[in-house]
């Protein structure tokens, strides 16, 4: 049933496609009068319904209704995008927002699924003694490797060798400071980090203003969490399970680390960063998906089934994500167009400090990269650009960098206050909770470590960088 | 009736049907993990797992899954903290971790855990 509906929402976005092309073609002859009306009009308020609806939904699914959610909630995704689509295809007649938005979904779900499969099909095995300062050091690690693979690729390729690293004085701790660290904070450098900042890219931010603008935000950051974590780890007296260690390091799965580099290469393969790269337009994707898409499938299939079965590797996360995903990026397209529409009227009432609290807060509890686009969005309708513009954010980008780093900074950090926040967040509990160690609830999390923890580290970031 | 031991030294498998596990040995459980569910509570009959030991068998229905191969997937397993029936189940050293892989035909792969797969008791 749920692949029927997948199917007719993705056969829905490709009419889509084609019809954008009739539209194109129209223009050519002389009746550019409707695409224009259809580019410039704001759908009625009602029509953010379904992506209220469905944030709702993901956020208290998992927490208040497992069981029906976790049967249901790819179909639920995937109506309410296919009647956002009906709507933009059916009254409002806008093709074009609808491939943009197919594209963008394309090229999300490409990286992200690409850099889950390929990181599954690696085994790190750290024989060494588990000490707050080593314990501190991977965490650091896994910090800068987020920027590199992804947090989400990160996670899944270290959450494993830390837990092995501290068999018999694991705690809760361990798993949360790794979901601060690894799965969120960590990831604020490049587009690469989190689905937030790879939307960015994929909508005209340079690759390399997230370094430029975050990297003195990013090191006091974790240099804080992890000072926490340290205290707290010195704390925990109890020992490794074994007592003996060789001190090695013990990599495996050297393919699909070939398998990392390629995805990390073509990321760049867009017409728009390089010239000679050819666009494949009327297609909703481009030669970066499509490497992206074929790497996923051979790192699956040519992976040591061996590694597969020691990460007890399955495809119920990304599946997860491909679904709910679907149904965000649908939903979002109404959202976007009216905050951007509404964000005009408000003028200097937007100030960096009230961005990051606001896209913070929401991204805590809702995923961050709608947040991200809705927040950038309104950014730009106040400054009337557009953020479906490539020229228009690369613009934005230069003139008023400050909002721009408040929306990236809070949106990947604040993911970190809640297990909904972000996207590797609940697989790193789920791994932890699948190999038997009982997690904080939701609330539980948020008590006695988020809020003492990680707010007070935000204070700080607000109070230095974002005040006024 | 075999002992744990033997049935791991001689590789025997044990079987499921739909939400029910069989294993050819005699255990008292005391901890399931199955997807992201850890399950210690074992006195209720309708909701988390439920055990019971026969003569030469110890079966264990998942109350929450109808039918355990839709949720366990080619690489997973699911988990199990055991004492052999007769021993001393108050010393920690009787505690065997088990995994279990769902395979064709009903079978299932029983294995002790060896530091490979996380396991945490």
């Amino acid at each position: 049933m749920k692949k029927i509906l997948l199917y007719s929402l993705i056969v829905l976005f490709l009419a889509c496609a084609v019809n954008v092309n009739t539209f194109a073609a129209q223009a050519v002859s002389g009746q550019t009068e409707i695409t224009q009306t259809a580019e410039h009009s704001v759908p009625p308020v009602y029509m953010i319904a379904p992506f209220v609806l469905l944030l709702a939904m993901i956020a208290t699914g998992p927490l208040f209704y497992p069981h029906f959610w976790e049967k249901h909630y790819s179909k639920i995704a995937i109506l309410l995008g296919a009647a956002v689509v009906i709507y933009y295809m059916g009254v409002m007649k806008d093709f074009k927002i609808l491939k943009h938005t197919l594209s963008e979904y394309l090229s999300f779900i490409a990286l992200l699924g690409s850099l889950f499969v390929a990181s599954g099909g690696i085994l790190i095995r750290v024989n060494k003694k588990a000490t707050p300062l080593v314990n501190s050091l991977m965490l650091f690690t896994g910090a800068v490797i987020a920027n590199i693979i992804g947090t989400t690729g990160a996670s899944m390729l270290l959450i494993r060798p830390f837990m092995n690293l501290n068999r018999g004085r694991l705690k809760p701790y361990h798993i949360i400071f790794f979901i601060f660290l690894v799965s969120n904070i960590g990831g604020v450098l490049t587009p690469i980090g989190d689905p937030p900042l790879f939307l960015g890219f994929l909508r005209g931010i340079d690759f390399f203003w997230f370094f430029k603008h975050g990297w003195y935000i990013w090191l006091p950051t974790v240099f804080l969490v992890l000072s926490i974590f340290f205290v707290l780890d010195m704390r925990n007296k109890e020992r490794n399970e074994k007592e003996e260690f060789t001190g090695k390091i013990e990599f495996k799965g050297i393919k699909n680390l070939g398998f990392l580099l390629i995805i990390l290469i073509s990321v760049f393969l867009d017409p728009a960063v390089m010239s000679w790269v050819p666009g494949l337009s009327p297609l909703p994707i481009g030669v970066r998906e499509i490497i992206m898409f074929i790497v996923m499938f051979a790192s699956y299939k040519y992976a040591d089934k061996q590694i597969l079965e020691t990460n007890e590797f399955t495809f119920g996360p990304i599946k997860e994500v491909a679904y709910l995903f679907v149904g965000i990026f649908a939903t979002m397209i109404p959202a976007l167009q009216l905050i951007a529409y509404e964000a005009a009227s408000l003028k200097d009432a937007v100030t960096p400090g009230l961005l990051y609290w606001s896209s913070g807060g929401l991204s805590s509890i809702l995923d961050n990269a709608p947040t991200f686009l809705n927040f950038l969005s309104a950014e730009m309708g106040r400054f009337a650009l557009d953020v479906n513009n490539k020229m228009d954010v690369y613009n934005l980008t230069n003139a008023h960098p400050v909002y721009l780093q408040a929306i990236s900074i809070a949106c990947v950090f604040f993911g970190a206050n809640t297990y909904i926040g972000n996207g590797p967040n609940f697989m790193v509990k789920s791994i932890a909770e699948s190999s038997g160690l009982k997690m904080p609830s939701f609330f539980g999390y948020i008590v006695k470590y988020s809020l003492p923890a990680l707010i007070p580290v935000f204070f700080i970031i607000w109070l230095i960088f974002f005040r006024g | 009736m075999k002992t744990i031991n033997e049935v791991l030294k001689e590789k025997k498998e044990g079987l499921y049907y739909g939400n029910r596990v069989l294993l050819p040995f005699r255990a008292d459980i005391l901890k399931a993990i199955i997807e992201k569910d850890i399950i210690t509570d074992f006195s209720t009959t309708h909701k988390g797992a439920q055990y019971s030991v026969a003569d030469n068998y110890t079966e264990i229905y998942f109350h929450d899954y109808k039918d355990l191969s839709d949720y366990i997937s080619k690489y997973e397993t699911i988990k199990l903290v055991v004492v052999e029936k007769g021993n001393d189940i108050f010393d920690l050293n009787n505690h065997r971790r088990l995994i279990l892989h769902l395979k064709e035909n009903h079978n299932l792969k029983i294995e002790e855990a060896d530091g490979g797969i996380l396991f945490i008791e």
